[in-house]
């Protein structure tokens, strides 16, 4: 059987409502019952639920293909669905990197900074308002039921501007526009790499007269690479979509990031390499994590690299 | 210099890295240069950000071995480089930006000479003095640089 991208949007769609709900759920109990550890599992499902929201926007380009041409299907409904989605997905995403934040400060020797969790509620609070928005919209396209009688269909708070037709439209009227955020790619590129070998050629056993916690304060540096090349990869998927929903190498490439990602956390719930002093070294399976790490992130640039000549990007 | 671009354009190499359908052929070094950037242009980052103080207390000794790294990384993108430079070797050679490169990897290289004399020393874990500090903020620029003015290459063509 072939992968079905409308499948996987259909499986994935739930997550980023009800993961959100939960985790926030979660939080809340753990500001309640003042438990670091509930605190730290309900930011690490925060930062996985970011993660899956990544394909799950991205399916819905597939989704909106196989079925805008059927009888029925309102077009203008999709894109409603589309823009308020990618209006989730940036709150989402916020959620996200704050979360990790979250986590990374929680490793810190310094007490963690006691903003970390307020803004966490506040940002997920408001992604769950605007992923229910855009779900409920998604339900009406091919769920008319669900409407009460005489009820107009869609609706949605997200900025015109933030629309596929409206940021395509942007890159091709301004013919500086795409080698910029190319640029900006290729430099977030860099940064996140950097950060990506020295913190893992220390668990491999270089620069071993850095204690590990030292190293893990690099760590910011990295996730700041991979916000830029978020921003400006989503830029390239939403202003010209056709390019990458059946191209394999960007699925590839997709599914290499979520595993680097998904990985991070790691470092998030094993103790192992945080014990690391001067001269230590780390034990065999943080060594495979770390080379693992260092792989994923050649193969996300080598699919990258591949989009034009493996698929049909330019 | 158009005679000798065109002879480089001419070697069996160029031709075949310009003209094979293969995927081993251009797309293959274009990864390997940009995988290249990565290592360093990244491994300069790290050792830049560091000095500058906005990476933590990671002791500077430490990175002596991202200079090894950032020059295999550098070494794979001389080889890389010149093959893809070779290969539309008549076009890109009349493309200012290109030059504009060179330059800023020079840059890049001389600088690399104080900054690595410092935290090769002795004295890198002790104070960071503001002269090597200007050095690796300046270094942090022309890196940045050197990546904007590859990536634009293949838009002024």
């Amino acid at each position: 059987m072939k992968l079905n991208f409308v499948h996987v949007h259909l499986l994935l769609n739930h997550v980023p409502t009800v993961g959100t709900i939960i985790a926030l759920g979660l939080l809340m109990l753990a500001l309640v019952k003042k438990s670091q550890e509930l605190k730290r599992a309900s930011l690490a499902l925060f930062f996985a639920i970011a993660l899956v929201s990544l394909p799950t926007y991205m399916t819905g380009y597939s989704a909106q293909k196989a079925i805008k041409d059927r009888p029925g299907v309102s077009s203008s409904l999709i894109e409603q669905h589309q823009s308020a989605a990618l209006l989730a997905l940036i709150f989402m995403e916020a959620t996200g990197v704050v979360a990790w934040f979250g986590l990374w400060q929680a490793r810190k020797p310094s007490a963690a900074a006691g903003w970390n969790a307020p803004v966490v509620l506040l940002l997920s609070a408001v992604t769950i308002g605007l992923m229910a928005a855009a779900a409920n919209i998604g339900g009406e396209i091919s769920h008319p039921e669900i409407m009460s009688a005489g009820e107009a269909p869609g609706g949605t708070l997200a900025p015109a501007a933030l629309t596929s037709a409206s940021i395509s439209h942007f890159q091709f009227a301004h013919p500086w526009a795409w080698p910029t955020l190319e640029t900006l790619h290729f430099i977030g590129l860099s940064l996140l790499f950097g950060i990506v070998l020295a913190g893992n050629l220390r668990i491999l056993g270089f620069m071993k007269n850095a204690p590990f916690v030292d190293v893990h304060r690099l760590l910011p540096w990295g996730v700041w690479g991979f916000v830029l090349n978020s921003v400006t990869g989503m830029m390239f998927f939403a202003g010209a979509s056709g390019q990458y929903i059946e191209n394999p190498a960007f699925h590839l490439k997709v599914i290499f990031m979520l595993l680097a990602g998904a990985n991070v956390l790691y470092l998030t719930w094993f103790d192992e390499v945080w014990a690391l002093g001067p001269g230590a070294n780390a034990p065999l399976s943080a060594k495979l994590v770390a080379a693992s790490q260092v792989f994923l992130w050649i193969g996300v640039i080598y699919f990258g690299r591949m989009l034009p000549y493996i698929g049909n990007a330019f | 210099m158009d005679a000798y671009f065109e002879w480089l354009q001419g070697l069996r190499l160029s031709m075949w890295i310009a003209e094979s359908e293969s995927i081993w052929a251009f797309p293959f070094v274009l990864f390997l240069h940009s995988a290249g950037m990565g290592v360093s242009a990244g491994s300069a980052f790290v050792i830049a950000l560091r000095l500058l103080g906005l990476a933590g207390p990671v002791p500077v000794s430490s990175l002596r071995v991202l200079f090894k790294i950032f020059w295999a990384g550098f070494f794979l993108n001389l080889v890389t480089g010149s093959i893809l430079f070779a290969a539309h070797a008549t076009i890109t050679g009349h493309i200012p930006i290109y030059y504009a490169k060179l330059t800023l990897i020079l840059a890049g290289m001389l600088l690399s000479v104080p900054i690595r004399g410092f935290v090769d020393g002795e004295a890198s874990d002790s104070v960071i003095p503001a002269s090597i500090r200007t050095l690796a903020g300046v270094s942090l620029v022309v890196w940045i640089g050197v990546i904007a003015t590859g990536r634009l290459i293949a838009y002024a063509q």
